[in-house]
């Protein structure tokens, strides 16, 4: 592979990641705090990105920026005081059925609303467009527009699209912000010490279940700002919940179940795979290889997780004992 | 009558005001009925040593105090001063001012020595400030950026009872300040004790050592089975031999 298209499947790799690491920071967010393995959480980001097309029309795609994380933050408490929470001393498996009966009625709702096909997602004026990488000493004709950036061992010049690095930004940006509020906030400091020992934290006086409950509604935030970034990309449909859903979980079951650096580094992992997966294949020239690839990339993110879970059952990151 | 018939007398505290009451409480890890109404009083500013062999109820009987998850009151009253602490869960009843050291310490993991006293002071009301916990336990103040988790027992002992110094306390419960560790550990966390005795900090202390309770303690509760065999100084119970055969094995 040369490295004009190596660097390409990187940057879609990251691009996969970037959205897989919004929803699966939410997912093992929930799961390190409350215990509970939120299956609606594709939902909530499906929400976020029919939202976001909706504000972005009448009001325009900045105001979406700001509105549906707040929204999807009040949506995500409500569910959680509404529904989630009368489910903590229950089984996984009772866990598991609620959320994903939940998901089931969002996305049917979802279809009522909208139908069942895509919707148009415009992305704004300033966000379209070509982001151009070209090679040290490369000439680049004057008339092609957008951003340039030089790239060291580029060949000439390639492009990739704006949004797409935007949305690795937002992702990196959010994964930052997450890290500094954990790290060095006294909020923070609350959350990583409940998800170690949450009865010990309680006899510190501290309300843990209502600070459990902001996480939850953090955590359905950080899937608005996926909804809002990632909408254009995955685009807008009732299937697009459950589809971004089954990555992101294995994308914490990988990382480890409640890791947050695990479900980083995997959300990673997983996007390579598949982006040089398709890379691989689209550059295959004998048919028999070209089909096993083809096939190879609906696959793989399963055949990795497979891989990582039967060396390391707990996951990269993950704890011993927990869904070991 | 035997010695220990003839002590056994009302569960109230000989005398003065009641501070701490302890109204027929029982509570129940799962179906197992543990503490099966339990009744004492502790006066403010006094040490109670709570005794009794293994299984006798007492640790269940701290949590129960605390509001702990489990074991999960299921009746009589706990009143610390007119505050009515049955009615309250784990996080208010901290709050109210009673602070439990677990048997375990319980000390967070993934947290340095400073987080974890930092922690203690997020909820209102806060004690001591961190400079004076380290003043009282040098050896934190030396690991206060090392991961909590990482350090000696005893040590670690000491963050738990530093950790409940950082909050403003009415009543502490130490449940086995002494266990598992080494003598001069153990003298060390005594002299904490006996700095704490002399703050006049109302302390329910559970010990298997009940010499090393019952020498810093004002007064003495004994159970067995679940509920309270003998209420007394601490001076009957070192003195009355047959009281310690029978309950105590010392």
């Amino acid at each position: 592979m040369e490295f004009n298209a190596f660097f390409l499947n990187f940057l879609t790799g990251l691009q996969l990641g970037a959205i897989y690491a919004l929803i699966a920071l939410g997912l093992t967010l929930i799961f390190g705090t409350l215990g509970v393995v939120n299956f609606a959480h594709g939902a909530l980001y499906m929400i976020a990105a029919y939202a976001a097309v909706l504000i972005s029309r009448s009001m325009g795609f900045t105001y979406a920026i700001f509105i549906v994380p707040a929204l999807l933050f009040l949506v995500g408490l409500l569910m959680e005081r509404g529904l989630i929470r009368w489910f903590y001393d229950r089984p996984h498996t009772d866990q598991i059925l609620v959320t994903f009966g939940l998901a089931i009625v969002i996305e049917e709702a979802l279809k009522w609303i909208f139908g069942a096909n895509n919707i148009p997602f415009a992305l704004p004026s300033w966000g379209s467009g070509q982001v151009l990488f070209y090679g040290l000493g490369a000439t680049v004709p004057e008339a092609i527009p957008g951003l340039r950036i030089p790239m060291p061992g580029i060949e000439g010049f390639t492009f990739f699209p704006f949004w797409r690095l935007l949305l690795i930004g937002v992702s990196a940006i959010v994964v930052l912000g997450l890290f500094v509020l954990l790290q060095f906030t006294r909020f923070g400091l609350v959350v990583r010490a409940g998800m170690r020992d949450p009865q010990m934290v309680s006899h510190l006086g501290i309300n843990v279940t209502q600070k459990f409950a902001i996480v939850f509604g953090l955590a359905a935030a950080i899937a608005g700002v996926a909804g809002v970034f990632g909408g254009p990309v995955t685009q807008v449909s009732p299937t697009v919940g459950l589809a971004y859903l089954v990555p992101s979980f294995l994308v914490v079951v990988i990382g480890g179940m409640g890791s947050l650096l695990g479900a980083l580094v995997a959300a990673v992992l997983l996007g390579m795979a598949s982006a040089f997966t398709t890379g691989f294949a689209a550059l295959a020239v004998d048919p028999f290889m070209k089909g096993f690839l083809t096939a190879l990339q609906q696959i793989v993110v399963y055949l990795v997780a497979v891989v990582v879970l039967l060396v390391r059952p707990r996951g990269l990151f993950g704890k011993k004992g927990v869904f070991e | 009558m035997s010695a220990v018939m003839e002590a056994e007398r009302p569960a109230a505290a000989p005398a003065g005001e009641a501070f701490v009451r302890l109204k027929d409480v029982e509570s129940y890890y799962g179906e197992s009925y543990i503490v099966q109404g339990v009744t004492f009083d502790v006066k403010e500013g006094e040490i109670v040593a709570l005794l009794g062999r293994n299984g006798a109820g007492k640790t269940s009987t701290l949590k129960t105090i605390a509001r702990a998850h489990e074991p999960h009151l299921t009746a009589g009253e706990i009143w610390l001063g007119d505050q009515a602490v049955h009615k309250m869960r784990d996080w208010q009843a901290a709050r109210a001012g009673i602070q439990l050291v677990p048997e375990d310490r319980r000390i967070i993991g993934g947290l340095t020595v400073e987080e974890n006293l930092i922690l203690a002071q997020t909820a209102e009301p806060v004690g001591w400030p961190v400079d004076r916990i380290y003043q009282l336990f040098p050896r934190l103040g030396e690991r206060r950026r090392q991961e909590a988790t990482t350090m000696s027992g005893g040590e670690q002992q000491m963050l738990a009872v530093g950790r409940a110094l950082a909050r403003d306390i009415k009543l502490l419960l130490l449940d086995e300040p002494y266990e598992g560790l080494a003598p001069t550990i153990v003298e060390e966390i005594e002299k904490a004790m006996f700095e704490i005795k002399g703050l006049g900090i109302t302390t329910i202390i559970v010990e298997q050592n009940a010499v090393a309770a019952l020498r810093i303690a004002d007064s003495a509760v004994i159970l067995d089975m679940g509920s309270v065999a003998y209420r007394g100084t601490a001076k009957e119970v070192l003195d009355n031999e047959e009281l310690r055969n029978e309950y105590l094995a010392i």
